[in-house]
């Protein structure tokens, strides 16, 4: 192998090596801020997510069809309260990276959504893909995304 | 108004704690903070708040001056 290629495997395995230590260190940090509550109300609401997405292929009462839309509303809400109110046990870096990691989402948020929002006025995007159903997975991609700039630029 | 410069600050912080065999873990542990602030801190990717400082100064036995300090070289 010649020394171009060993450095770029040398350069490959130490970028692994560093991605698997700041996972490694961002679910110790999870287990400390947030010990399990967070995982729990978390896959709470994912199972109150999916029930009612399945329940509503089957259900027709238009009433009870808004009942169900709505059940996982405040599960997801109990869950989100636990990640804020982390905040409060984080330390002063840690806080200042959640913030810089919401200061890229949001903003890129608004231009997703505004730019799909002309986008569908301008072509009207297939709703299968595009309607909010979906998109609103955009916003927790992003947040994860600036987490991980946020995170690898103090690593 | 043009905005000020950001005044970059070099520290002693891994050889004092060198010199006291302690880890990262170890320090941060003791400061209430985690070991990623401290790595942060010693490889100068972040500077401390005041109350962090002075907490190091405390632990240290030492002025914050005589660990933190701007780097005059920039």
């Amino acid at each position: 192998m010649d020394r171009k290629a060993q450095r770029d495997v040398t350069g490959a395995l130490q970028g692994t090596q560093q991605a698997i230590g700041g996972a490694v260190e961002a679910i110790e940090q999870t287990k400390r801020v947030y010990g399990t509550t967070l995982l729990i109300r978390g896959v709470l609401w994912m199972a109150t997510y999916a029930a009612s997405r399945a329940l509503l292929e089957v259900v027709g009462d238009q009433w009870l069809r808004i009942a169900i839309s709505l059940a996982p509303t405040p599960v997801l809400a109990w869950f989100l309260w636990a990640w804020v109110n982390g905040l409060s046990r984080m330390d002063e870096l840690e806080r200042r990276i959640e913030l810089e990691a919401l200061t890229f989402a949001f903003p890129v948020s608004i231009v997703f959504f505004a730019t799909m929002g002309l986008l569908d006025v301008a072509i009207t995007l297939d709703p299968n893909d595009f309607s909010l159903r979906n998109v609103w997975l955009m916003m927790p991609l992003l947040y994860y995304i600036g987490l991980w700039r946020a995170q690898r630029r103090y690593r | 108004m043009a905005r000020a410069a950001a005044v970059p600050v070099k520290n002693r912080l891994k050889v004092l704690r060198a010199e006291r065999d302690w880890s990262q873990a170890d320090l941060a542990q003791q400061l209430g903070v985690s070991r990623q602030t401290i790595n942060a801190i010693e490889t100068e990717k972040y500077d401390p708040s005041l109350p962090l400082a002075l907490k190091m100064g405390k632990l240290f036995a030492l002025c914050v001056e005589k660990i933190f300090m701007l780097d005059d070289a920039q």
